[in-house]
């Protein structure tokens, strides 16, 4: 089995290389498991190729695949070649069906959590100054229309949360506030639910459209006790 | 030899192609996720389309779906009676049911529920279809049931202030409250000859469905609490009929698996001949 060894402990090793070595080098990341397949039959490709250059190696390569396929002289790897020959109709059966099966998975949703705003909400600066009575004013209207939902601890759990899912907005989680300049807040509090394009489908969002309901200055305000409250800082450019 | 040698290329490429296939398609094994989708089960037998309490609802698998107080517009209401409502669904390819069934504590005239569908291809927000800003969004088809008349009525919509009675009812209901529980059947044909303005439903396919719910108890000074907008509600779920049983799957494998077992014996009687020879 000397020809058959070192090429199985090559495709190991190249298995064992890829999925769980080149990962972990500095500026990599996983591969996806359809490229690990594609490398390994490159691999397999190549040392086919080698193992067939000259007769010696051909007929030293093939030799052993041969005489286990025909059960000549393999004395105790009987059981295992029969194992192999029942395995492997029974794989293709399996694959065909996994193949032409109907998924029982709903479609899947691609949401993108924060989708890019209509260019007239973007560098926005908060025109309300930052004093410490306007910031009391933004967390008293925060505590009267966006707590029931985003919680009187700012963390998402208001008593109105259940049931939403997408769950309304974390504010301490610095996923969220923490990483969104305060135009693109005003955007969201602005437009609600129903201004989100596209690629928010599928539009599962109850945050109500305040615009209708509150003027500009409230919600900069709201804003500035969003980021107060939560202990988060605006995103910034600089 | 040389034949032998192609044939052992052959299988070894053919088995390459195989493993190679199951790492790809290893994670495709389906399994029903009753946590965000209503599975309308295919039954013979007739549906009870005026029987909540009927034996056979128990062959529907439930879903339970969370409730939230409707505050996406106003009027606002910030806590309601209903938390969760468990579904259940059965067609048998002509028609569908489906059951809703929810923990109230008092039986009221002005208890009322609802089921809300997408109309069409295009997607609609889940609040009545409520206009989206940057994109056309469609209508909704809302099947609304009142305790007072235990009628359905059949609705359309496409935003808030647009919800009005179809000229086409096609819907039934019909509800019973029992130990503090509402069960309440909804009934249509999968298809109605109005796709602009009726959910069609096609087994096999998944669409999206929401529910309402209003608890009809009145406050101290005699004002019902939920009504109107004022209501229990979930965003968007997925509904599905199943398709009738498909054996065909089972059929391509055997073939296949067949296939493979004739090409080995092929194969190693080829093999044995050139080693012979």
């Amino acid at each position: 089995m000397g020809a058959l060894g070192k090429p199985i402990i090559l495709m190991v090793a190249m298995y064992v290389f890829l999925k769980f070595v080149l990962p972990y080098i500095p500026g990599s990341a996983p591969l996806p498991s359809s490229l690990i397949a594609l490398y390994l039959l490159l691999t397999g490709s190549g040392i086919v190729i080698f193992e067939t250059l000259s007769k010696e190696s051909k007929d030293a390569f093939w030799g052993p695949i041969q005489r286990f396929l025909t059960g000549e002289t393999i004395g105790g790897l009987q059981a295992l070649r029969y194992g192999v020959l029942i395995f492997f109709p029974l794989l293709v059966g399996w694959q065909t069906y996994g193949s032409t099966a109907v998924s029982d998975l709903p479609p899947t949703e691609s949401r993108t959590i924060h989708p890019a705003p209509p260019g007239e909400y973007t560098g926005l600066s908060n025109p309300v100054p930052k004093t410490p009575d306007n910031i009391m004013q933004g967390k008293g209207f925060y505590a009267a229309y966006c707590s029931p939902c985003h919680g009187g601890n700012f963390d998402g759990k208001g008593p109105a949360a259940r049931g939403f899912i997408p769950a309304p907005a974390n504010f301490a989680d610095p996923t969220t506030i923490a990483m969104l300049q305060e135009s693109y807040l005003f955007w969201r509090i602005k437009k609600g639910g129903v201004g989100l394009p596209i690629e928010g489908a599928p539009w599962k969002s109850a945050m109500p459209r305040w615009e209708v309901e509150l003027p500009d200055e409230w919600i900069w305000k709201i804003i500035m006790g969003e980021y107060d409250g939560a202990h988060q800082s605006p995103r910034t450019w600089e | 030899m040389k034949p032998g040698n192609q044939m052992i290329k052959q299988v070894l490429r053919n088995g390459t192609a195989a493993i190679v296939a199951m790492i790809i398609g290893g994670a495709s094994i389906g399994y029903a996720q009753e946590s965000v989708s209503v599975r309308a089960a295919l039954t013979t037998g007739g549906l009870p389309l005026e029987d909540p309490n009927a034996a056979v609802w128990s062959s529907a698998p439930p879903a339970t779906f969370p409730m939230s107080p409707q505050v996406h517009w106003q009027n606002r209401i910030q806590e309601v009676t209903v938390k969760d409502v468990i579904v259940r669904a059965l067609h048998d390819g002509n028609q569908m049911a489906v059951l809703l069934e929810y923990a109230d504590p008092t039986q009221d005239p002005d208890d009322a529920a609802a089921l809300e569908f997408m109309v069409g291809d295009k997607k609609a927000h889940f609040a009545h279809g409520q206009p989206m800003l940057q994109v056309e969004g469609g209508p909704v088809n809302i099947w609304f049931w009142k305790n007072k008349t235990d009628k359905a009525v059949d609705m359309s919509a496409k935003g808030f202030g647009t919800l009005k009675p179809q000229e086409h009812q096609d819907v039934k209901a019909k509800g019973v409250y029992a130990n503090g529980t509402w069960k309440i059947v909804f009934s249509r044909n999968l298809s109605t000859g109005h796709a602009e303005e009726d959910v069609q439903i096609t087994p096999g396919e998944f669409i999206s469905i929401a529910f309402a719910v209003w608890d009809g108890r009145k406050d101290g000074s005699g004002e019902l609490v939920e009504k109107g907008s004022q209501k229990a509600v979930s965003s968007w779920w997925y509904f599905r009929a199943d398709a009738p049983p498909d054996y065909s799957g089972y059929m391509y494998a055997a073939i296949a698996a067949a296939l493979a077992l004739g090409f080995q014996f092929v194969l190693i009687r080829k093999l044995k001949k050139g080693q012979s020879a």
